[in-house]
């Protein structure tokens, strides 16, 4: 174990170090991806304003704010790309030097986005979740979040994390097949962002595809830890999204490991 | 005239080259063309999940919203289509020094940045674009005649300048800080903004859609001459107004970045 720690803690923590060399940068595409979240909280407001009833899909107004929100934060702490490095790896052909090692390539990847979910964490989620629970207190006269639903879903992240980024790096072998990932990307990010609750929550499908989604790993990723920080589950239903997104880290992790294994054994690189 | 023509002549080459690389790589087109048609599709699908909640949003109705988001697609696609290669002299070329090669041809530097590439990738918005506008037409949101379909023309040309201006302008910075695509992705992610009726924002992002990143004249306001009888003047001549000045202003930079230009390279 700690042989393990010493081996895959220099990735985690060179990612942690690059991502803060690139600060400028950084800034500017986190104010970008906060674009995305003011037109979803104007467009909200503008929704309710426009509705008969106090709740639409099951939340209130206020409850809808803390969504917009808490969606951006947890879907920039878990939905961490490990397939566009993969995929580089594999295009330019590197990835032979990482089979070489005596090292897991999958376990340094995620590694490195757990690197990168830590510098998420402390730019921008705490200051934006800072920001909302204020926003929450001082403009809506709310109380602010109670700790017990926030340690479930810190939990709940961590999972969260985990079925991301074994998902993605199953995703990312396509790069064996097609050179073109960054279309691939695009495609993926539409469905996921729509799958995971980002865009629209889930409770506003039909009763049946709401269902369908639930039962997808996707809806581990956001819309079960916003749901448990807004604290929407009883003891029962807590335990069964928690178990439900347990089994998928571990369904996620064999599958990953089984398709790794078939495109390794037919994999030629020239160069690299 | 004889530079002009041999211009023209030099974009048919580049066009029939492109035409060939598509042809080339079909699948990696395809995945293009899907990446870009999911993204804009999944917005729709939110609008439609949304309206099975509410009757209407502010006023304005399903169709009219569709047809608001599908009309500013065209423009986008318009100029993403064309002028793809502006991305790349934000991000690579003035700080890998490869712009050195424009700098050397004796030929207008700005036509040789666009017709380096042409991006497929585009058809995709254009084609959810198109499909949104003749679902329009079809449910009869639209008012259709000689003049609104000449405007529509003028409109997404001058939305797609306008575009192209914003694109330019920010990409120029790169010739003093050697890379600006962070700059160029806030400034061309603001016409996000520009999807849905400006009405829904508060006042100070309104002021900024409207006056200081003009994406509120590529869509909302020129699309509500076609929904509503509005003045063709006050939408689609302002329109031309603020296309036409700001690509004044961006080229003006553009020229004057270049003249201060320095190789990054060796």
């Amino acid at each position: 174990m700690k042989k393990f720690i010493r081996t895959y803690l220099p990735f985690a923590s060179n990612e942690l170090k690059r991502n803060m060399a690139y600060k400028g940068a950084f800034y500017l595409f986190t104010l970008c991806s906060l674009f995305g979240s003011f037109i979803q909280y104007y467009l909200w407001m503008a929704i309710y304003g426009s509705a008969q009833g106090a709740k639409l899909g099951s939340l209130t107004r206020e409850e809808m704010v803390v969504y917009v929100f808490m969606s951006y934060v947890t879907s920039s702490l878990t939905m961490i790309s490990v397939s566009r490095e993969l995929g580089k790896d594999v295009v330019k052909g590197s990835v032979v030097m990482n089979l070489i090692k005596p090292i897991d390539y999958r376990l340094s990847l995620i590694a490195k986005g757990l690197g990168t979910m830590v510098y998420h964490f402390m730019m921008p989620g705490i200051f934006v979740w800072a920001g909302l629970e204020f926003y929450k207190w001082y403009a809506l006269g709310l109380p602010v979040v109670n700790i017990g639903n926030l340690l479930l879903y810190v939990v709940s992240v961590i999972f969260s994390f985990f079925i991301y980024v074994l998902f993605d790096f199953c995703f990312g072998m396509i790069a064996f097949f097609t050179t073109y990932i960054f279309g691939m990307q695009m495609a993926k990010d539409a469905l996921l962002s729509f799958l995971t609750g980002q865009l629209i929550p889930l409770s506003f499908f039909p009763e049946i595809v709401e269902r369908l989604f639930e039962f997808l790993p996707f809806s581990s990723m956001v819309y079960t830890p916003v749901m448990i920080y807004l604290g929407k589950y009883g003891i029962s239903e807590l335990w069964f999204v928690l178990g439900r997104q347990l089994v998928w880290v571990v369904l996620l992790y064999l599958l990953g490991s089984l398709l790794w294994k078939q495109v390794t054994r037919r994999m030629i690189v020239l160069g690299g | 005239m004889q530079k002009l023509k041999r211009y023209g002549r030099l974009y048919r080459v580049l066009v029939s080259q492109f035409l060939k690389t598509i042809l080339q790589s079909r699948v990696d087109f395809f995945i293009g063309l899907l990446g870009f048609f999911f993204t804009q599709i999944m917005g729709i699908a939110f609008l439609y999940l949304v309206f099975e909640q509410i009757p209407d949003l502010q006023g304005w109705t399903l169709d009219q919203l569709i047809f608001i988001y599908g009309f500013a697609q065209i423009p986008r696609g318009i100029d993403h289509l064309f002028t793809d290669n502006i991305w790349m002299v934000s991000w690579w070329m003035v700080i890998d020094g490869d712009f050195d090669r424009y700098m050397l041809r004796p030929m207008n530097v700005f036509f040789q940045v666009i017709c380096e590439k042409l991006q497929p990738d585009a058809l995709g918005e254009l084609l959810v674009g198109m499909i949104l506008i003749f679902l329009s037409i079809s449910k009869g949101v639209l008012i259709v005649d000689a003049a609104h379909i000449l405007c529509f023309f003028i409109s997404v040309s001058a939305g797609a300048v306008i575009y192209t201006s914003i694109k330019l302008f920010f990409a120029t910075i790169a010739f003093w800080v050697k890379q600006s695509g962070p700059f160029l992705q806030v400034a061309y992610n603001l016409a996000d903004f520009a999807k849905y009726p400006t009405e829904i924002y508060s006042k100070g992002v309104r002021f900024l859609i409207t006056w200081v990143i003009p994406f509120a004249f590529v869509a909302y306001l020129p699309a509500s001459y076609f929904l509503i009888e509005k003045s063709a003047l006050a939408t689609i001549g302002l329109e031309c107004l603020i296309a036409l000045i700001f690509w004044i202003v961006a080229y003006s930079f553009f020229r004057y970045g270049i003249s201060r230009y320095e190789s990054a390279g060796n």
